[in-house]
């Protein structure tokens, strides 16, 4: 049985030690803590992965999706997608819920914060494609769901949501007359 | 000796046959953070990307469906994937308006390669923004309030 054990220990080694930035044409964000990585995946519903609770759409891009990563099963978070217009992964990836895919990206690698296998998704090769998907749809989607917030800037600026909340309770949060005193100080 | 081959199977990630996610109850007090900006440093140090500093901020990443997590007293931060009946985390009503508020939160964790994954069943208060620390680190990042004089 020790043998089993060792056997099982050693075949561990080579998992924990991969590299997945070989072959990756991720683009620098210029993070402290960013490495490339580039990995074939499955995209999978994390509530569904936890819970039991597995709609047949993975949520409709309205859930949390995951990456289990096919060499080694780990289960990546991607927070995050290809624009840098403050927008998650969900949408990109929830197209191919429960399929296998092949992702391009930055892992986020900094234990001391607590940041384990969280990832920024820029490209996506659909399963049994050749073509690369970049990960940037979401202003796009946005856009069509809200023909009604059409205008200059960008969309967090323009969001009903985000400005209503931000007309009932400030830009700090703590309500317009603190936000008001701030802004006459500070700027 | 069982427990020894499981440990090594789940050492090397591989699946355990027919086991299925098992979560613990806990109850947890924090603030509802945006995690993009809290992990990548994007937008500063961690203490930055906290509180009222960073208030509209993290409403742009929980409206554009970054994950939020809960940032506990201890440091420890765990991804939100339900908050009651809303499984509408990646944009959704309720964690948009729960942006920067410390909660009480009572709920099953799922712990999971280094990450922590919370299904709140209640939120058992919501205290607000108890984190006014805009005096100390500004707006974060500085373009979240339009310059008035521009």
């Amino acid at each position: 049985m020790k043998k089993l054990i060792a056997l099982l220990a050693m075949m561990a080694s080579p998992l924990a030690a991969q590299d997945f930035s070989e072959g990756s044409e991720a683009r620098s964000w210029n993070l402290y803590a960013e490495v490339p990585a580039k990995f074939e995946a499955t995209v999978v519903d994390l509530l569904c992965t936890f819970t039991g609770d597995c709609p047949a759409d993975c949520g409709a891009g309205k859930r949390q999706l995951g990456l289990l990563r096919t060499a080694d099963d780990t289960l990546i978070l991607p927070m995050k997608n290809s624009q840098p217009a403050f927008t998650g992964a969900a949408v990109e990836l929830q197209p191919f819920c429960n399929q296998t895919i092949t992702v391009d990206g930055l892992m986020i690698d900094d234990p001391e914060l607590g940041a384990n296998n969280v990832y920024l998704v820029q490209t996506i090769v659909p399963p049994g494609g050749d073509d690369k998907i970049k990960a940037n749809k979401w202003t796009k989607n946005w856009a069509a769901e809200h023909p009604e917030a059409k205008g200059k800037g960008p969309w967090f600026r323009r969001d009903p949501r985000i400005k209503s909340i931000i007309a009932e309770e400030g830009y700090l949060g703590l309500g317009v007359d603190v936000d008001e005193a701030w802004i006459a100080e500070n700027f | 000796m069982r427990s020894l081959i499981l440990s090594a199977l789940a050492a090397m990630g591989l699946p355990l046959a027919g086991q299925a996610a098992e979560g613990t109850r806990i109850q947890v007090t924090g603030e509802i953070i945006d995690t993009w900006c809290y992990y990548s440093g994007v937008m500063g140090s961690p203490d930055a990307v906290v509180g009222s500093a960073h208030h509209t901020c993290a409403l742009w990443c929980s409206a554009g469906g970054i994950p939020v997590g809960l940032l506990a007293e201890d440091g420890t931060v765990y991804m939100v994937l339900k908050v009651g009946e809303d499984d509408q985390t990646a944009g959704g009503d309720t964690t948009l308006k729960l942006a920067a508020h410390t909660v009480e939160a009572d709920g099953m964790l799922y712990e999971r390669d280094g990450l922590n994954y919370l299904v709140v069943s209640d939120v058992v208060s919501d205290l607000d923004i108890t984190n006014q620390n805009h005096d100390d680190y500004g707006n974060v990042p500085p373009f979240s309030i339009p310059d008035p004089n521009k």
